[in-house]
């Protein structure tokens, strides 16, 4: 494999988040031998690159299992398995460029999680940067899980993400019968900054309960794209799915991408999406300067607020605070 | 308190070419007096409140507005709120995942600071809600959900007089304060609007109707048409207008 064989904007699913002509940037990282995997790009090269959790895969049995993985300084991105035994529930924290500490250039991590019946899976990822003009700036990341989740089981996520040169976090759902999926994110990106959030749900049996709420803000010359999809086979009557996508631009050259995408086969589903990209409503901003709030204040209000529309009440309150503070100091001008 | 001198003003829309509105306004409103703006729609009510509080979209091309001697129009909107104008909108915003309380206590805050006085206590701000939301009869579970989403009509009105009450403007103006209420709303609504009144406080009523007056006696009465008042009087000319409309007072122009 080699720089030919990453996908570029000529392949549909990467057209927004040319992966090729970032990696060709990037001379640290040397591309292996043998052919691309079926598994994808991101599989292929976090396990050329990444550290495995192991030999076997990472397997939790009991209830109430929390297990943290960071992505900061000396990692090189990771790929593994996950197995979420029948009855347990585990929440995986992941963070990515958190801690202060310099990012490597090139971040690929790949995961196969498997939620048994009757299983709980909750999953966050905070991918964050500090300062533009950061060293960070440059690193690619790259982050996709492949989810199977057996019957009754529920697999909820939450990402928030600042990007970087090249950030794509990609998650893909395979779900059986009275399966619940949540999968809410927010991005916030500045300048040079690029979050790339795709998704893909299969609803393959009935009765599945799926909700995307993803809410982005982007300033002048970061970019955001969502692609997010859901398919109804055949086998998936009584699903039930909302996708919601809603980005505000804050400033002139401000872009966000989006593709939103039902694919239905089942006769008898309830499917609905929406998808917005637009400026913040100056009559609100008015009506709060009228009530004597500032004007940066005002915006900050009204955006804050569209944000946290998305984050899940499922979220621990240490958590929560963790991503409100991460918000806040996107709205205040620190990163 | 409030002079406004030969305001000639013009509505810019973001698409579209702009057209004058305010075509030599002239008015004064004493501190301590209750002037009541009544007029024909299209006439320049809303177009007043808008150019008063400084909304985008507006263009003072001529003329004058001081309030307690100094510019008005030079100022930004939250300036002008910190100073003590206050609008009760005709059409209440809805702000999505913000609730009541922190709102207000955040505009109070705002103000203050913009005033060099010191922030409201959680103690003191949570007397002074429910002080207010006792007298407009409002339910304390409103205050904590997100400013006018999904509320009435009339809960957004009566929400804007909460907000006069808890912030306590000097000046305020009631911008079509009335529509959306019925007459029992009306009436505390009135009467919130009317523990305001007093020394030292002005208020511009901005209204269709008459049935407003009947709760809140103006001192002054204009009429507003095309732009100017076109007549001054006291409340007997809202009574008039009431009983013989607008077309006599539109023919004067």
């Amino acid at each position: 494999m080699d720089l030919a064989d990453l996908p570029s904007r000529r392949t549909e699913a990467w057209k927004w988040s040319d992966l090729r002509a970032a990696m060709s940037n990037q001379e640290s990282v040397l591309i292996g031998t043998g052919a691309m995997p079926a598994e994808g790009p991101i599989a292929a090269l976090a396990e050329m690159f990444g550290d495995g959790y192991g030999a076997s895969a990472l397997v939790v049995e009991a209830p109430g299992e929390t297990f943290e993985s960071g992505i900061t300084e000396g990692d090189a991105g990771q790929y593994g398995s996950v197995i979420v035994k029948a009855g347990a529930t585990a929440t995986m924290i992941e963070r990515i460029g958190v801690s202060g500490s310099r990012l490597r250039p090139f971040l690929p991590s790949y995961a196969r999680i498997e939620i048994e019946p009757g299983a709980a899976l909750h999953r966050i990822i905070v991918q964050a940067n500090s300062a533009p003009g950061d060293e960070r700036d440059a690193a690619i990341v790259l982050n996709e899980v492949v989810v199977k989740l057996g019957e009754g089981a529920s697999f909820r996520q939450f990402v928030v993400a600042e990007g970087s040169r090249l950030t794509r976090i990609e998650t893909s759902v395979t779900a059986d019968e009275g399966a619940v999926v949540e999968m809410n994110a927010v991005y916030l990106v500045a300048a040079n900054r690029h979050v790339d959030l795709t998704s893909r749900v299969a609803h393959a049996a009935p009765g599945v309960h799926t909700r995307q709420l993803v809410r982005g803000v982007a300033r002048k010359g970061g970019r955001g794209v969502f692609q997010g999809k859901f398919l109804v086979e055949r086998a998936g009557q009584k699903t039930d799915a909302e996708m919601a996508h809603n980005a505000l631009l804050l400033e002139e050259g401000a872009e966000v991408f989006a593709k939103p995408e039902l694919e239905i086969y089942a006769d008898d589903v309830a499917c609905a999406h929406g998808n917005t990209a637009g400026q913040i409503d100056e009559n609100a901003v008015f009506y709060l300067r009228q009530r004597g709030i500032p004007d940066t204040e005002a915006r900050a209000m009204i955006t804050r607020a569209f944000l946290l529309e998305s984050l899940p009440d499922w979220m621990d309150e240490v958590v929560r605070a963790e991503v409100e503070a991460r918000i806040d100091a996107w709205l205040g001008g620190a990163s | 308190m409030l002079e406004l001198n030969n305001l000639h003003a013009r509505v810019v829309p973001e698409d579209g070419p702009s057209r004058e509105i305010l075509k030599g306004l002239s008015l004064s409103v004493p501190a301590g007096e209750v002037h009541a703006i009544m007029g024909p729609n299209g006439s320049g009510k809303s177009t007043l409140s808008y150019v008063l509080t400084g909304k985008h979209g507006y263009d003072v091309t001529s003329g004058s507005a001081t309030f307690d001697g100094e510019d008005l129009l030079s100022l930004e909107p939250e300036v002008r709120a910190a100073k003590g104008l206050f609008l009760s909108f005709q059409y209440p915003l809805e702000i999505a995942g913000v609730p009541v309380m922190t709102f207000v206590r955040a505009a109070m805050n705002a103000q203050r600071k913009a005033r060099g006085e010191p922030e409201v206590s959680a103690p003191e701000f949570l007397k002074l809600s429910k002080l207010a939301a006792t007298r407009l009869r409002i339910d304390s579970d409103m205050l904590k959900r997100p400013l006018n989403v999904g509320f009435s009509g009339g809960e957004k009105k009566r929400l804007e007089i909460y907000q006069m009450l808890m912030l306590q403007p000097r000046f305020m103006i009631l911008d079509e304060t009335d529509s959306g209420l019925d007459i029992d709303a009306l009436k505390v609504v009135a009467e919130g609007v009317n523990a305001l009144r007093g020394a030292g406080h002005g208020m511009l009523v901005i209204t269709h109707y008459q049935r407003l007056l009947d709760y809140i006696k103006p001192d002054r009465v204009h009429i507003l048409s095309a732009g100017r008042i076109v007549k001054s009087g006291g409340p007997d000319l809202a009574l008039e207008l009431e009983k013989s409309g607008y077309d006599q007072f539109l023919k004067v122009d």
